[in-house]
Formats: structure tokens, C-alpha cells, sequence
């Protein structure tokens, strides 16, 4: 019996040791925005000068809710109303289309201690000819885990900007369609 | 009244008819059906979409050329009275401003001692700084009698520029409404296109023998904007000083809005040798309408890096930085300029503290 219990505590341990070596530095899980706790996020797409509906760059109160999935190599990351983001945590460039799918971006994500970098270089809009746009994003996990923040710059040959965005863990919501809220990840 | 015709007459008559029509129809033959329509080309599904967005592998030639370009913006040089000349084009040029400009109704408006204009080429020689446009208010086309007005304020213009030794001044052909920015619906008629011709016969038969260049910026509220209407402007003026100061975002409209690079190549192919200085300004489509809105330069749909290979090869070119809203916001736009270039090998001239 007593061996029986040994052998299932080391299964048990097998089963657990990546999921353990991870622990300090896995975001998995659904993270809503804490605004109050946030600095207001630029507006990422459009810089505008004159007029417009969004202009100031500020982002609306409405709940912005991340959903991430990590194992062991790779992260993705789902946002409401954005594009879902996949990162390989090898610490190497990839290269992926930008949004407007007519420019690339090279990405580097890696994990570092008990924080995620994720830098991106890519033309500004994404449109060709644009200014280089630098984005550093430091990820990092409250020592209890329930908050996520996320540091970011963002480098033009204009202005640079950094700010900070603070996620509280939250339930995911099972079933939502991605324009109305998020998909959780399977 | 019946008129009698002899049978040769007749005869001689149906034969030149007879070879008019074999002429007309050799013409036909070689005439397309349809005439050529202005407009970038067709992508795909031109029987069912419009054509708005751009096709694979758009040619981008980023070859610098040989020209360095000035970099102006909208802090003019003005005719205020006591002017520190020495001090303007010394902040101008600190700033990484090497050209300026005036607008017409302010620089107009007071008659400058010789002394002063003396003072003013000393000094912009003595900083580097390149005078070299008088931007021009008014509305050539307006409903008369403010048409023949706004035309006298352009011929002043012309003269003005001449005493200042500049290359250039600027104007609009203008809109059916007294203010030019206001489109009317009849900017694209017939009428509003003989209006404009014949106003801009007018400045230069005034103006007869003037090297000062009458660049018109196309707009899209005008009837000249776009590259084509630009061309057939300055035939049918017939004169050739009549320029273009190119303003590409005051062309775009939704079929052109994500096609930049095209339209860029189309237009300095279309106006070369008649590009007379360049308005550097960017643009994003971020509404439901086609609404379209101004951007920091180097980051909306503008494809800023063909936009200055093909400046720096126009001679002696000039960019002129416009419509922001700060001394703060033109620097980071010179800040986005220059990094664009040097990443291409395009020369801006001058530095940027």
C-alpha cells in the first residue's frame, strides 16, 4: 500500500513539475482592466492631430477584459474587440503580419525571472512607410497572483510614452463571442 | 430661302463628306470605346467592389535622389512691424526649420520700407533660411464681383513675391462659394472650370513676363484635385508657370485612402517638372463615414518613406509642415521626418536640436 501511495506521489509530482517550474511566471487566466489603478492607455492605432471621434487618445471606461493561455513555450493572449496575440517564449525574433496584414512586425517574447518581455518593432500603423514604432511590454504577477501589470513603452522617433496598466484576475466568461467580449481559450 | 447647289458642287461635297467619314471612322478604330477614365487602375472585382484597396506588391522605388530637402512649417514669416528678423530665422533654424513662408494677407497688408526688405534677404542669408512662397487667401472663382477681387490680391501677390526675390506663390483655383473650402456642388462643371482657367489667365496675362511661379494646390472640394485636372489646368492656362504645390492628403478620398503608394507614384510621375514645393501631412480613415482625419506625420496611411524618395528628387525641394497644433507636435513631426529619411538615405537639410 505504502508503496503504492509512493509510486501515485511520484506520477503526481511528474504530472505537476512543469506546471510547478512555471508557477512564478504563468499569467494564465482572465484578467479584467482595474482603470482606477491604470494610467489612461494611448490611442495604439491612429495619433491624430486635428479633430476626430477619438481623438486625445484616451481609452473609454468600458471593462477591457485579457484572456491568457500559457504553457510551457508559448503564451496567447486574447483581448476584447482586438486580434489574439500568440507569442513563442523562446526569446528569439519572430516575424508576423502586422494588422492591416500589409507589413510585418518582428516580436521577441521571453520570460525573464518573474516577469514576461514581450518587444515588438514594426511600422507605426502598419501601413508602408511609416515610422518605426519600438513596444516593450514587461509583464508581472502580484506575489498572491491576482494582479496582472503590465508596463509599457512605446518608442517613436517622435515621443516616447510609458504607462501602466493594472489587471485584477477575474472569471472567465465561457462561450462569449469575441466582438462582444473575449473566447476563452481552450 | 432655298439654295441652289450645282451637281460638281454636290458631288465634290458628297465625296469630302464621304472621306470625312472614312477618316472619323479610321479615328474610331484607334480610339478606345470608352474615354480613359482618370484614376489608379482596377485590382480585382471592378464589376462589384470599388477599388480601394491596393494591389500585391505595389511598386515602392525608395532610391534617394540628389536633392536635400528644406523643411518648413507654418510659423510664418510675417511683415509685423519691428520684426527681430535676426531672431526669427535664428529660432527657425535652431529649430531645424531652414525655409519659411508668408501668407498673403497678412504680408500684404503693410508696405515695407526698402530698408526692411534689404534687412530681411541679410538676414535670411545669414542664417541659411530659404523665403520662398507667399501663400495666398482668397478665392479666384467666387461669385463676382469678390472673383476679380481675390484675382487683383493674387496679381499683388505676384509682385510682393517678385520684391522679396521668392520663387513661388501659392493659390487655389477656389469653389463657387464666396469661401473656397466650401464645396459647391457645381465645382465640377463646366462653368466652374472656364471660371478657373480664365481666372488664372487673367493673374498671369497681368503678370506677363513674372518668373514667380503660381502654384496651385489641389483640394478635394476644388475642381483641381487630383494629379490629371492639375495637368489639363496648366495646358489650358497655357503658361508655364502655373505649378503645383502638392498637397497629396487634400486628394485622398476613400478609394485612395489605403492606396498611397499608388497614388504617390501616379502623381509625381503625372506632375513632373511641375512640382513646385510639397505639403507634408499625414491622414487615418477612423470613422464609419469616410471620415477621414489628421495624423501625426509618419504614422497614418501617408507611405512617408516613397513620399520623400520622390521629393528628394525634385530640385531644389521644400516641405512644408502643416496643420498641427503645437510648436511641441511640429518638432516630434521633424523628429518622425528625419528618422524616415535616414533610414531610406534621403537628405533633410540642416539638424534638429
Amino acid at each position: 500500500m505504502k508503496k503504492q501511495f509512493g509510486m501515485l506521489g511520484i506520477a503526481l509530482g511528474m504530472i505537476c513539475l512543469p506546471a510547478m517550474a512555471l508557477a512564478a511566471s504563468d499569467f494564465s487566466g482572465s484578467w479584467v482592466r482595474n482603470n482606477a489603478g491604470s494610467d489612461p492607455a494611448p490611442n495604439a492605432m491612429y495619433w491624430l492631430t486635428r479633430g476626430g471621434a477619438t481623438m486625445g487618445g484616451g481609452r473609454a471606461a468600458a471593462d477591457v477584459v485579457l484572456n491568457v493561455h500559457q504553457d510551457a513555450r508559448s503564451l496567447q493572449v486574447t483581448e476584447s474587440g482586438s486580434v489574439v496575440r500568440n507569442y513563442t517564449l523562446d526569446g528569439n525574433p519572430h516575424t508576423r503580419a502586422t494588422d492591416t496584414r500589409m507589413e510585418n512586425a518582428v516580436v521577441t517574447a521571453n520570460l525573464q525571472g518573474n516577469t514576461l518581455v514581450i518587444e515588438t518593432t514594426q511600422p507605426f500603423g502598419g501601413m508602408p512607410g511609416n515610422a518605426t514604432l519600438k513596444i516593450k511590454e514587461v509583464w508581472s504577477l502580484s506575489p498572491d497572483g491576482k494582479t496582472l501589470t503590465i508596463l509599457t513603452t512605446r518608442d517613436l522617433p517622435a515621443r516616447q510614452q510609458t504607462y501602466k496598466q493594472v489587471y485584477n484576475r477575474t472569471e472567465p466568461t465561457q462561450g462569449a463571442i469575441c466582438s462582444a467580449g473575449c473566447v476563452v481559450p481552450h | 430661302m432655298t439654295k441652289n447647289i450645282s451637281r460638281r458642287k454636290f458631288f465634290a461635297g458628297a465625296a469630302a463628306s464621304g472621306f470625312a467619314a472614312a477618316s472619323a471612322s479610321t479615328i474610331a478604330a484607334q480610339t478606345p470605346a470608352a474615354p480613359k477614365r482618370v484614376g489608379l487602375p482596377d485590382v480585382w472585382g471592378q464589376d462589384f467592389l470599388y477599388q480601394w484597396s491596393p494591389p500585391e506588391h505595389v511598386k515602392r522605388d525608395l532610391t534617394p535622389g540628389p536633392g536635400v530637402i528644406r523643411l518648413s512649417n507654418s510659423q510664418d514669416i510675417t511683415n509685423k512691424e519691428g520684426t527681430d528678423y535676426a531672431n526669427l530665422f535664428k529660432s527657425m533654424r535652431e529649430g531645424g526649420w531652414t525655409a519659411c513662408e508668408a501668407a498673403s494677407a497678412a504680408w500684404l497688408s503693410r508696405k515695407m520700407p526698402d530698408s526692411e526688405v534689404r534687412e530681411i534677404k541679410a538676414q535670411l542669408k545669414a542664417h541659411d533660411v530659404v523665403f520662398y512662397n507667399i501663400h495666398c487667401a482668397g478665392n479666384i472663382i467666387a461669385p463676382d464681383p469678390d472673383a476679380e477681387l481675390w484675382q487683383r490680391h493674387i496679381i499683388d501677390a505676384i509682385h510682393a513675391a517678385e520684391e522679396m526675390d521668392l520663387r513661388m506663390i501659392l493659390t487655389h483655383t477656389g469653389s463657387m462659394y464666396p469661401n473656397r473650402n466650401t464645396a459647391h456642388p457645381l465645382n465640377w462643371s463646366r462653368q466652374a472650370w472656364e471660371r478657373s482657367v480664365n481666372a488664372l489667365k487673367n493673374i498671369c496675362k497681368a503678370t506677363a513676363g513674372s518668373k514667380i511661379k503660381v502654384a496651385i494646390e489641389p483640394v478635394n472640394t476644388e475642381a483641381i484635385n487630383n494629379p490629371w485636372a492639375m495637368r489639363r489646368l496648366r495646358e489650358d492656362v497655357g503658361d508655364e508657370r502655373i505649378m503645383c504645390g502638392l498637397d497629396i492628403t487634400n486628394m485622398v478620398f476613400a478609394g485612395t485612402a489605403f492606396r498611397m503608394s499608388e497614388l504617390l507614384n501616379t502623381t509625381f510621375d503625372l506632375l513632373e517638372g511641375m512640382i513646385a514645393y510639397i505639403h507634408a501631412k499625414d491622414f487615418v480613415w477612423d470613422g464609419m463615414l469616410p471620415g477621414l482625419d489628421w495624423a501625426m506625420n509618419g504614422t497614418g496611411n501617408m507611405d512617408y518613406e516613397l513620399f520623400l524618395a520622390h521629393i528628394s528628387r525634385i530640385k531644389d525641394p521644400i516641405m512644408y509642415v502643416e496643420f498641427l497644433n503645437s510648436a511641441e507636435e511640429y518638432q516630434q513631426a521633424q523628429r518622425n521626418i528625419r528618422a524616415i529619411a535616414a533610414k531610406i538615405g534621403v537628405k533633410i537639410y540642416g539638424t534638429q536640436a
